[in-house]
């Protein structure tokens, strides 16, 4: 369909140059209901399958009759570890070799309730869910270790990766004159993307073609490749559209492969997509997670000392650590520090990326903790923060790239009207309401990566950028759009970016919110690579109208040529490119270092083993924000609504402002959910998550979420990227449960340190 | 169930009749986005929980996943493929949308739109707590809610005018 719209900007007010608010690209597509995600590819002979899960959460399966299921209308098959293909073991994101051992994603041994154990495949819809429902397995069922607080959970696996030591902690705490000691929890959480996950897959000979919501399409093209043993160039996964990942979205998961082996043995293509439910167990949300924060400081609140002490749960055959020490390590100014971190086996999926995984859950902790140190001195929340201000990075004892997070704490203040709250608790009501104001701090580290892009300058003037990174809602399409009319001087609008296909450059992981500062650089340095080679013809090819001039350099602005002084002619790049015979200028541009080998390429696109270090050379890189933050209690029902935000936040430079601020909101609303509303609730007879859907596992809605305000204080940082941008996705959500927490103690007097803060929890 | 059990069903969907021969229990969700490629309906949880199916049945608001195919029969259905003009300009809730950066990942996108054109016509739009409380049922993981409801006000005041 056309779609005629009113232009939001043109050039003449810069909303299309980089840092302008041009409203998103793919917009038009989106809320005409034209976007095709994924698994929405019509495809003749396509074939539906379902999965059948394990309802017991330890043991084995003893038998599956799968004969009713067979048997039932316009059943293709029925899938069980018996009668499918093995795999290949493939390598992890880091690349390292697999073990050489068979791996088949329908269970046996039953490790956690809701794990993949046969999957029905029908030519429809309606029969494989009907015929999955007659699928008969029996257990032999075990004890489980239900979550962390399982008597048999035990204390775990130390990570000594995760520890992070210096001066003296034990020896500075026990010498403090004010000590405080605290233990916090998070629950496990849930992405919650409103697309489920699934796919489509299909083979034609050796050819694989997997239709799959991704953030990672040259990852997840490896691992496909490698469980089914074919070249990673035989593999093509498409997302042109994500339905929201968090995260969750970045790995080839066990219903994929289910698919795939689908696929191969029926020789039609087979869709995949999970049941609400199944995307609770299918993949994992993030670790629960237990805390212990001891700081010791003077009477003036100035921290002497930090004891941190982490546990997260991972499953009973998978490894997760959720790095629970990464802000406490780096928020404060600390000359005495201890942290280490436990993992714990549970029956559970092995927990995975949920935005700002490590930071977030960290936060909680210290940001909780440096309150509770606040009311233990008397001393304002805000004034202690910038007392306990780290003029550079504790841990890695380097200068900031940038960090703008006194700036922050001060525009959020001010705007807020800090300066009027009155200190005590239970101070501030307004009739039966509680009115409480809470500050935290929030920090994500600046990710970096390599990354390509092709850029193509064609016959009629038009642009065109590929790439195999990916827009789940962040604003690809739309920021590329604007780095190419901003490097190359034509209207956004001639710029057409395509993602979402494997055959496209290649791209690494769209998650650590690296996906930005790596792309504008790749496409800037591709589209700067192209404009060299239109000014070069412009002025050295003989048919070219330039070419009398004899001049040095070219403008192209707006799509046309000129010289920089003005004379001579003006021709459209359009009109150059006839002139000169060509029907094109391609350039494909990277990042690498020039001796880059083939297989390090590989390696760049297809793991994470590559990323560059954010405390790399002379500076220490992250993104920074302060929130401030007003709830309302009522004091009979303790019901806690949220209802004032006001967010400070340094990202550095924005590309877009307009959808960095959405971003930002968006981190806000899923930490009001963290902080109020979510938890996954485990029947411990079972070892299940019962609240395995959106009506009982509560993501905040409209009603629960007041207006937001964002303020950017960021300034551009040359050491985080091409274009001075730092980290936007993650970096909001972090802060914002104890900020909430904190208010919440301000209007009650009651800290809430075991996270959803739920009414029982206060009356 | 066999091929036999399949009926002939008419569904009259954005102006147009469509003819379909389904199982009796396809919803009306899987009608339009399996057998009539219309896939700017989504699917977020198939139990009536999310909203992300909302379209429209004789003017109100209904969850395509709760509602059998059979069940449309003899009443106009609009789904977001139908909203803009036959020219294609957007619908005011549409433009609001993209002017207010009302949405992320796009995928809650279509069914708040057919909630806030609804929710406008119901006479719901009045103050940002009321439309708050009746787009609540949409629910958007990216967290776009502030801009949804910047786009409802801004909407409802020029559908007013």
């Amino acid at each position: 369909m056309t779609v005629h719209m009113k232009r939001h900007g043109d050039a003449s007010d810069g909303t299309e140059a980089v840092g302008g608010r041009l409203s998103r690209v793919d917009g038009p597509a989106k809320i005409t209901g034209a976007a095709k995600y994924a698994v929405e590819q019509r495809l003749d002979g396509l074939a539906y399958a379902v999965l059948v899960e394990s309802t017991i959460a330890a043991g084995k399966v003893r038998s599956i009759d799968t004969d009713a299921a067979q048997a039932a209308p316009g059943v293709l098959k029925v899938l069980t570890r018996d009668n499918i293909p093995p795999l290949k073991t493939a390598s992890d994101w880091l690349g390292t070799p697999p073990p050489d051992a068979p791996y088949c994603p329908l269970a046996h041994d039953i490790t956690f309730s809701g794990q993949h154990v046969a999957a029905v495949v029908a030519e429809t819809f309606e029969q494989a869910v009907a015929a999955a429902a007659l699928v008969k397995v029996s257990y032999d069922e075990t004890p489980a270790i239900v979550d962390l607080s399982d008597a048999k959970a035990g204390d775990g696996i130390p990570i000594d990766a995760m520890t992070k030591e210096w001066g003296d902690a034990a020896t500075a705490f026990a010498a403090a004159p004010v000590r405080i000691c605290a233990a916090y929890n998070t629950p496990r959480e849930y992405q919650a993307p409103m697309e489920p996950h699934g796919l489509i897959a299909r083979w034609e000979g050796d050819q694989l073609t997997v239709w799959e919501p991704s953030q990672w399409l040259d990852g997840m093209a490896r691992t496909y490749a490698e469980w089914f043993g074919v070249p990673f160039e035989n593999v093509r996964l498409v997302s042109p559209y994500i339905g929201g990942g968090f995260g969750s979205k970045a790995l080839a998961l066990g219903h994929g492969a289910v698919a795939a082996i689908a696929a191969r043995m029926l020789e039609r293509p087979v869709r995949l997509v999970m049941t609400r439910p199944q995307t609770f167990t299918g993949y994992g949300g993030r670790a629960a997670t237990r805390q212990t924060v001891t700081i010791g400081a003077d009477a003036d609140g100035i921290i002497q000392s930090i004891v941190h002490r982490g546990v997260n749960e991972t499953s009973i055959d998978g490894m997760w650590v959720e790095p629970l020490g990464s802000t406490t390590s780096i928020m404060y100014q600390t000359p005495n520090f201890s942290s280490r971190q436990n993992v714990v086996r549970v029956n559970s999926v092995v927990p995975g990326a949920m935005r700002a995984p490590g930071e977030n859950p960290s936060a909680f902790g210290i940001e909780s903790a440096i309150d509770e140190l606040a009311y233990e001195v008397g001393i304002d929340p805000l004034e202690i923060r910038l007392r306990n201000y780290a003029e550079q990075d504790p841990h890695a004892k380097k200068a900031w790239s940038t960090r703008q997070l006194r700036e922050a704490y001060a525009a959020g203040a001010e705007r807020f009207g800090w300066s009027k709250r009155s200190p005590e608790p239970r101070s501030m009501r307004d009739g039966n309401q509680l009115i409480g104001w809470g500050v935290a701090a929030g920090t994500y580290p600046v990710r970096r990566a390599y990354g390509e892009a092709m850029v193509r300058i064609l016959a009629d003037g038009s642009v065109e950028v590929e790439s195999s990174s990916i827009d789940m809602g962040q604003g690809t399409y739309t920021i590329l759009a604007q780095t190419a009319a901003e490097t190359l001087g034509v209207p956004a609008d001639n710029v057409v970016v395509k993602l979402g296909d494997s055959r496209f450059a290649r791209a690494g992981v769209t998650g650590g919110s690296r996906l930005a500062g790596v792309m504008t650089g790749a496409v800037h340095k591709a589209a700067s690579a192209a404009l060299d080679e239109l000014v070069g013809l412009a002025i050295s090819d003989q048919r070219s109208p330039f070419h009398a001039l004899q001049a040095n350099t070219l403008v192209v602005a707006n799509g046309r040529i000129t010289s920089p002084r003005g004379e001579g002619p003006e021709v459209s790049i359009a009109e150059l490119l006839a002139s000169v015979g060509r029907d094109r200028i391609e350039a494909k541009g990277d990042t690498m270092p020039a001796n880059s080998t083939a297989e390090e390429r590989y390696k760049n696109y297809t793991t994470i083993a590559m990323a560059l270090p954010h405390t790399e050379g002379d500076y220490s890189r992250y993104s920074w924000c302060a929130h401030f933050i007003e709830v309302r209690v009522d004091e009979d029902f303790g019901t806690v609504r949220v209802s004032r935000v006001v967010s400070a936040l340094d990202s550095g430079r924005l590309y877009n402002p307009k959808l960095a601020e959405s971003q930002w909101k968006g981190g806000i609303i899923m930490g009001i959910g963290q902080a109020l509303l979510e938890e996954g609730i485990v029947d411990r007879r079972h070892g299940r998550i019962v609240n395995n859907n959106l009506a009982d596992y509560l993501v905040p809605t409209n009603a629960d979420i007041p207006d937001i305000e964002v303020i950017s204080v960021g300034i551009p940082d040359p050491h985080s990227s091409a274009l001075g941008g730092k980290g936007v996705g993650e970096l909001a959500i972090v802060g914002v449960a104890p900020a909430i927490a904190n208010a919440v103690f301000h209007a009650t007097g009651k800290r809430i340190r075991d996270l959803p803060i739920t009414l029982e929890k206060l009356i | 169930m066999t091929s036999k059990t399949r009926i002939p069903i008419q569904l009259q969907i954005n102006g147009h009749r469509h003819e379909l021969e389904v199982e009796p229990r396809v919803t009306l969700l899987d009608a339009l986005r399996d057998h009539l490629d219309l896939t700017g309906t989504k699917k977020g949880c198939d139990q009536g929980q999310c909203g992300a199916c909302t379209v429209h049945v004789d003017g109100e608001r209904v969850l395509a996943c709760l509602t059998l195919a059979v069940q449309a029969e003899g009443r106009a259905v609009t789904t977001i493929e139908g909203l803009a003009e036959a020219d294609g300009t957007l619908h005011a809730v549409q433009a609001a949308f993209l002017e207010q950066d009302a949405f992320q990942c796009g995928y809650c996108t279509p069914g708040q739109i057919m909630s806030a054109v609804a929710c406008i016509r119901e006479g719901h739009a009045g103050s940002d707590d009321e439309i708050r409380e009746y787009m609540a049922g949409n629910l958007c993981r990216c967290g776009a809610y502030p801009h949804i409801v910047a786009a409802v006000r801004q909407a409802a005041l020029e559908v007013a005018s």
